[in-house]
């Protein structure tokens, strides 16, 4: 009875034990379970051991996840914030939800606080409007847009869910330039080979319709000459500046700047027969490095400007000063001058100030843009200043980088 | 409840779609200005007549957001600050509307002056600039219009002084064209009435930033007048 009694309240302490122990891990489960992802489970030995071991290993499994999800998330935030695209997500309603920078830009968007308004209220051309209204995307949009800086963009909306739409943008104000740049230069390519073309043709119809004395003939043959020379130097000048533009980079040949520049003088006097007087100054030793012939005829163009727009009597200075930061060449004149508002186009092919002058003196409209090429080759820069009616100046500026100190003095 | 959670939630969505009517008035109108300042400097008539066309549509667009106006004011008698708005709305849309006139006006004085012949491109770059700051300064007052933003609006009041000044220098340059050649009278005129045109489209825009102020301010400071909040927004 007494070993009965013995047995029977020692289970029942025992029980008591195990039920206190359970109890106890019970409150450890809870209490971790309030805030699971604040610590790992506790540990127990035994059963409740084995529990906790299989919720930690959950818990890693799941922070695990957590973070590669939170990465990705980071990671195509930062994928379309790099695009070089405007990338604006709208929702249903084609409310604003986020954009990156580019579309920022573009539509001078405060991503934070328009975040929710209509995107409308934002890029309010009518066009766009109209884009939106017509539902039909497939093709891309172009708009013109004034904001802080005046562009020309592409636009597309694509659906990319149930309720959400992506505004995609790319600014393409560079690429339309250069289009119409393109479409300027074979227009004019065309007219100028016309205007001449025109006149031959006049006259050979005179001729071949008419019954004319041998001497009449000539002297229509003698106005032809000039024109078809006219087509052949307009045609020799593309050809050249086609070469320039696909040709690879110019040979490194030594350039004596002396015997150059003399001969550039020697060929100016020529042109000029007489009519202005001439100097030429160099100072500082150093030759320059690239291709003799390019810039030979570079300098040359400059010059035959100057004698061409620098009436009788004035004076033409040619001047080459070479330091170690780099070395410049000058063409001074006491010409007609140009006016301020051309001076920046002045290198634009077929850009005329006067347009029946420059052709009455024998220009192609090419000759500036030819020179343009040639330094750029050498990493030179053309700058032109000038006042109307007391002369032009002509300065190339080449860096340091293409000089080369000079071998032996030049002979003066 | 539910039923007032209701009418208010319809009457916030009845107030945004009017809104944004409005900002898109406001674009078709800045695109008016540049497309008549394009007509005017290139002496393109078919653009011209193409911003006389379009004026229709900005009236189309002033009688239907009045329309709107007015049923909201009806339908849902909003209280103080909300009426406010409503106000505020309908004047803003007078000022577009004047500025759309104005922009016609300019698109048919372009469309005589060239019928005169082709003209000296330099005469019109100090126009050109001009009405850059009015399309500057009515996409600032609109972009302000939308975020409700004050202190964008004060800028826009600010713009306005700039456009006189240029103005006056317009005119000064003019005159000095009439006096060097009689013959550019009828020219310069013309031209003087593109550059008050472009003026004004500057005074509309700065009436539309003062609504703006007007709708932020008057919303955040009930018992304010509105010559205070000016007197407020001038002090800054």
């Amino acid at each position: 009875m007494t070993a009965a009694l013995i047995v029977l309240s020692l289970l029942a302490a025992l029980l008591a034990l195990a039920l206190v122990h359970h109890r106890r891990q019970l409150g450890r489960l809870r209490r971790w379970a309030a805030q699971p992802r604040m610590s790992d489970p506790p540990e127990a030995p035994g059963d409740w051991g084995e529990a906790f071991d299989l919720l930690h290993r959950h818990r890693r499994a799941n922070l695990k996840r957590r973070r590669q999800l939170a990465q990705l998330i980071v990671r195509s935030r930062r994928a379309a914030q790099a695009l070089p695209y405007g990338v604006t997500v709208l929702d249903a309603e084609l409310r604003l939800d986020w954009c990156n920078d580019s579309a920022r830009q573009h539509f001078d968007l405060h991503p934070e606080r328009d975040r929710g308004a209509p995107i409308v209220n934002f890029v309010r051309h009518p066009d766009f409007v109209a884009y939106l209204a017509a539902r039909e995307f497939s093709e891309p949009l172009r708009l013109q847009v004034s904001g802080s800086s005046p562009r020309t963009l592409a636009l597309q909306l694509v659906a990319f869910d149930e309720d959400a739409w992506l505004l995609l943008s790319q600014d393409i104000t560079g690429a339309e330039r250069i289009e119409a740049m393109r479409r300027d230069f074979v227009a004019n390519v065309s007219h100028e080979l016309r205007t001449p073309l025109t006149v031959l043709s006049g006259f050979l119809d005179t001729i071949q319709d008419l019954k004319l004395e041998p001497q009449r003939v000539r002297d229509y043959v003698n106005l032809m000459a000039p024109q078809a020379a006219r087509m052949r130097r307009l045609i020799d000048d593309l050809l050249v500046l086609s070469a320039l533009e696909h040709a690879p980079p110019p040979p490194e040949e030594r350039i004596a700047l002396g015997p150059l520049l003399e001969r550039l003088r020697s060929e100016t006097e020529q042109l000029s027969n007489g009519r202005h007087r001439i100097a030429l100054a160099i100072e500082g030793e150093h030759d320059l490095r690239g291709a003799e012939n390019e810039l030979a005829s570079a300098f040359l163009n400059l010059a035959s400007n100057a004698v061409r727009y620098t009436p009788a009597g004035g004076e033409i200075r040619f001047a080459w000063r070479a330091t170690g930061a780099g070395g410049e060449f000058t063409v001074e004149d006491t010409g007609i001058g140009i006016e301020a508002e051309h001076l920046p186009r002045l290198t634009e092919r077929f850009y005329r100030v006067d347009r029946g002058r420059s052709r009455d003196t024998g220009g192609t409209g090419l000759g500036l843009a030819i020179v343009k090429h040639a330094l750029a080759r050498h990493q030179a820069v053309l700058e032109i200043a000038s006042t109307p009616g007391k002369g032009s100046v002509f300065r190339v500026r080449f860096p340091a980088a293409r000089l080369l100190p000079a071998t032996q003095k030049v002979p003066g | 409840m539910g039923s007032t959670e209701h009418t208010s939630k319809q009457f916030e969505t009845d107030l945004d779609t009017t809104r944004t009517r409005v900002l898109q008035m406001g674009g078709l109108v800045e695109a008016q200005i540049l497309a008549a300042i394009e007509a005017f400097a290139t002496g393109e008539a078919k653009l011209a007549d193409q911003v006389i066309e379009n004026d229709a549509r900005v009236n189309g667009y002033e009688v239907a957001i009045d329309g709107a106006c007015n049923h909201i004011v009806v339908k849902r008698q909003p209280a103080a600050s909300d009426l406010r708005l409503i106000m505020a709305i309908a004047k803003i849309v007078t000022d577009i509307e004047r500025i759309g006139d104005e922009a016609k006006k300019v698109a048919r004085m372009s469309k005589r002056l060239h019928e005169h012949g082709p003209q000296h491109a330099q005469r019109f770059s100090a126009i050109r600039h001009t009405a850059q700051i009015a399309v500057k300064m009515l996409r600032q007052a609109l972009d302000a219009f939308a975020r409700l933003d004050a202190a964008s609006a004060a800028g826009v009041l600010k713009e306005d002084s700039e456009i006189d000044h240029e103005f006056r220098g317009a005119v000064r340059q003019l005159v000095t064209y009439m006096m060097e050649d009689p013959r550019t009278i009828s020219p310069a005129l013309d031209i003087l009435w593109v550059a008050k045109a472009i003026e004004r489209m500057g005074d509309h825009s700065k009436n539309i930033a003062e609504q703006v102020i007007y709708i932020v301010r008057g919303t955040d400071v009930r018992h304010t007048s509105f010559a205070d909040i000016e007197r407020e927004m001038g002090a800054q």
